[in-house]
């Protein structure tokens, strides 16, 4: 264990340090692919503190990304605010949306809260279209011009580590076992007098931040946002699949989930753009019939490896 | 004074009382022993006292405070403890976790005495495996001390027996006793008559959701309308 962390710390440290210096000496392309990778850990790393460690899979995480994407742009477009106070705003947004939606919805089982959630970000597409004096409608959201990718790069970065931080956190504290007895049996949980519905809620309100400022960061970057760039489905599929790809319930299953399925998308997205959705659809197949734990849940769990993977 | 009473309980599920105007006392230190026939609102009762199942009508009473309406969370943090017919430990979870997600206050602290409980039944060793890997036998002990890190004034045990070896079994009965001692009131579901005969003070026996006799071991035996209850006309 001692050792492992002498490893693992000064290991962390360089490709930290390694990251921190990419953007002075890597391509356009790199750095924005590597901005990429920072938000997809970002959000995977957001869906696994409620789904993957109390079992609630929210089928709308999305519409938190979507609700900070639009509070940013209409903050920095209309009201004339900096992008990081912005930001800021967007997290703070999707926290309270999910303060509006976790109170009735976590009382519901599994599958409803699935739904409800599904549910909630085609509510939300459907209200930022028809608003269009503030939103634009479904012409979009355009932002004043400026490039602060490289800013926005490290940004995005901080929030991917604050993020797995977190989890960290969580995770390695009885509170994140707390949100684990859910998963495992949640009337067992209630018996034994854990208050599960405040986990819940407290788990649900923690990984709205994230993607909520990764969405206001991601409306700077591109400078320009619709209904339907910012609330697809398939950005929720997407984290869902990091997620059980890397392993639900770990510190870095998301992470890594997020850094190989970008990089594989990536390279089968130049080659073969024609089969990019079909490999999506055969890996969330692959993983669920093969290691529906994903890569460190099945070495955990075979290997006895702490929590802290 | 009483440290349970239930004044009068009633169940229905659709059109059925799967428990019907049953009342009970409890008094502190003494263990008890609740008996019936398959389908007779046992543990339905257990989840109408723990507040797993909102009552229909009737009341409950703990410490002279009413628990009928409050959550299963609630009542588990005033003080009344419960195991399941089908066991129900935490399989992804250590036992030593299982012990922890119970526990309050300092961590190191929560972890000595989690550590102590694993050793009074003999599981030290297991701390760091996962609970679902356990036996069915000392799944229920991480169930039994899971119970009992929570430190309840009532313990609920449904079924202690069912399942577990004899040399595992006079262990639970001997450390059941010894909460007794420690001033703990114990109401327990059981079949095996021998353990219930043994171990309690008192039995309620249920039949069809009603309480047909209530009294020390050696009467209900005797009593017909237990054995009719059990035997048939």
């Amino acid at each position: 264990m001692r050792l492992s962390r002498a490893v693992v710390l000064p290991a962390l440290a360089v490709v930290l340090a390694a990251l921190a210096a990419y953007p002075m000496v890597g391509s356009g392309y790199g750095v924005r692919a590597t901005l990429q990778v920072f938000m997809w850990i970002a959000l995977a790393g957001s869906w696994n503190l409620i789904s993957g460690l109390t079992g609630y899979v929210s089928f709308g995480h999305v519409a938190f990304f979507g609700a900070g994407a639009y509070t940013g742009a209409i903050l920095v477009a209309h009201a004339g605010w900096s992008w990081p106070a912005a930001a800021l705003a967007g997290g703070v947004a999707a926290c309270l949306l999910a303060l509006l939606i976790g109170y009735p919805c976590l009382r519901l089982k599994g599958p409803y809260f699935a739904i409800a959630m599904l549910g909630l970000n085609e509510v939300l597409r459907a209200l930022v279209s028809y608003f269009e004096g503030l939103t634009g409608g479904g012409n979009g959201l355009s932002l004043p011009t400026l490039d602060a990718t490289r800013a926005i790069y490290y940004v995005m970065g901080a929030l991917a580590v604050a993020v797995t931080a977190m989890t960290y956190a969580i995770i390695t504290s009885r509170f994140g076992l707390r949100l684990m007895t859910i998963r495992e049996d949640e009337v067992a949980a209630e018996a034994m007098g854990i208050d599960t519905f405040r986990h819940k809620l407290v788990a649900f309100l923690l990984s709205a931040v994230g993607p909520g400022i990764a969405g206001a960061l991601t409306a700077r970057d591109q400078g320009y946002i619709e209904p339907i760039s910012v609330f697809p489905l398939a950005i929720t599929v997407t984290m869902i699949v990091m997620v059980l790809f890397g392993g639900k319930g770990t510190v870095w299953g998301p992470v890594l989930g997020a850094a190989a399925l970008f990089v594989i998308q990536e390279i089968v997205w130049a080659r073969y753009p024609y089969v990019h959705p079909l490999l999506f659809g055969t890996i969330i197949v692959a993983v669920v019939l093969l290691m529906p734990r994903g890569v460190l849940g099945l070495l955990q769990l075979k290997y006895r490896l702490p929590r802290t993977i | 004074m009483a440290v349970l009473a239930v004044e009068s309980v009633t169940k229905s599920f659709g059109g059925v009382a799967a428990v019907h105007g049953v009342s009970f006392a409890l008094e502190a230190g003494r263990i008890y022993g609740l008996i019936g026939p398959n389908g007779s609102g046992k543990t339905t009762l257990f989840n109408c006292i723990t507040g797993l199942e909102p009552i229909d009508a009737g009341r409950v009473r703990f410490k002279d405070e009413r628990i009928d309406g409050l959550k299963p969370w609630r009542v588990a943090r005033r003080g009344i403890g419960r195991t399941f017919q089908m066991i129900r430990v935490f399989p992804e979870l250590t036992a030593l976790e299982n012990l922890l997600v119970v526990t309050r206050g300092p961590r190191d602290q929560a972890e000595r005495r989690g550590r102590e409980m694993l050793a009074f039944v003999k599981l030290e060793g297991l701390a760091g495996e996962y609970a679902g890997n356990l036996s069915y036998g000392q799944q229920k002990l991480v169930e039994f001390v899971r119970v009992l890190m929570t430190d309840p004034t009532l313990i609920l045990l449904d079924e202690p027996a069912a399942g577990v070896n004899r040399t595992l079994l006079n262990d639970l009965l001997a450390a059941v006793a010894r909460l007794r001692d420690e001033g703990r009131t114990i109401l327990l579901v059981e079949h095996d008559m021998k353990v219930v005969m043994g171990l309690c003070e008192t039995v309620f026996v249920l039949d069809h959701g009603e309480k047909i006799a209530e009294g020390p071991p050696g009467l209900i035996q005797a009593d017909e309308r237990v054995i009719e209850a059990y035997f048939g006309a």
